[in-house]
């Protein structure tokens, strides 16, 4: 556990910040890749160990920090939503609902897609929970921040080997 | 990495690049309306959408920004282009870090309000990242896959 207590670490932080609004937009889809990173990094520091990193623990690192943001951001995310009951879905419903009926598609398409949306953003409004909504934010953070993880992690440790092959005299 | 693996990850990419023009491609697929609410949060987990900063194609959105396009689309042109490339031999991570210069640069001008968000050069720049993202994570795949057929021997 030990071993892999900086993901754990930076992958809080990185789910904290998913869901912070100016830090979010700031970080845009680097939030992720940057945090595996700096979890190597951490890693690196706290075991005061600067030799050759290889591939396959960047792509762990990066796994286990896009993992552990995705659980932490569904977790905040949640529980922001169940209490505010509001969310980034209830925020934008209506400019949703313009975008969906200026589609060039048939009335009764477009009915079918604003019910099912529609569904979703009531049971937000009146009981702060969706489950469909949870369930698709939990899979999609998952898949999304895992792959972003292991690609950060990918070229993060590229990045630390260069940096500390320098630094060797 | 061979052909088919990096035929593979380049299918991936155009899916997921595909992904952000679904606007523009509901007329012409009816059906990906269904798909539009929901690939709507996925790419807002990985952008921030603003419509001020969002390229448009006929009065069609893109699902991120400029700059996310931009990463994206350099990406998939990577990705396509090493289809061909055999073997990737890049020593250090100078290239990287140079590509990534003119992003940085740029949001850094812009933040201070040193001139507006242009979309033309968030796209541009973000292109840059995208093309030098994707040689080194293609060269980091190699060695992953090199070691783990050296241990197989």
């Amino acid at each position: 556990m030990k071993k892999y207590l900086s993901p754990l670490i930076v992958g809080f932080g990185a789910g904290v910040l998913s869901i912070v609004p100016v830090a979010k937009s700031f970080g845009c889809c680097l939030i992720i890749p940057v945090a595996a990173f700096i979890a190597l990094l951490l890693d690196q520091k706290a075991n005061n160990n600067y030799s050759k990193l290889e591939i396959k623990q960047g792509v762990i690192f990066g796994l286990l920090t896009g993992i552990y943001a995705a659980l932490f951001g569904t977790i905040f995310d949640f529980f922001i939503t169940f209490i505010t009951k509001n969310n980034d879905i209830v925020a934008t419903y209506s400019e949703l609902q313009k975008v969906i009926t200026q589609f060039p598609i048939s009335d009764e398409l477009k009915d079918n897609v604003m019910s099912m949306l529609g569904g979703v953003v009531e049971s937000i409004r009146t009981t702060g929970i969706s489950l469909v909504y949870t369930f698709s934010v939990l899979v999609n953070n998952l898949i999304l921040n895992s792959i972003f993880g292991m690609l950060g992690g990918i070229i993060g440790v590229q990045i630390l080997n260069s940096r500390n092959q320098k630094m060797i005299p | 990495m061979n052909f088919y693996l990096k035929l593979f990850f380049f299918f991936l990419i155009l899916i997921w690049v595909l992904g952000i023009f679904v606007e523009v491609l509901i007329p012409h697929f009816n059906y990906l309306a269904f798909l539009y609410p929901y690939l709507d949060i996925i790419y807002s987990h990985v952008c921030h959408q603003q419509p001020e900063k969002t390229l448009s194609i006929s009065g069609h959105s893109l699902l991120v920004c400029s700059r996310c396009t931009g990463i994206y689309i350099g990406s998939l042109v990577s990705a396509f282009i090493l289809l061909f490339v055999p073997f990737i031999k890049v020593s250090n991570t100078k290239y990287l870090i140079l590509a990534s210069v003119p992003m940085f640069v740029d949001v850094i001008l812009y933040s201070i309000g040193v001139y507006t968000y242009s979309k033309t050069i968030a796209l541009f720049s973000g292109s840059l990242f995208g093309i030098a993202g994707i040689i080194y994570i293609y060269k980091g795949l190699q060695i992953l896959l090199a070691k783990k057929r050296e241990e197989e021997t």
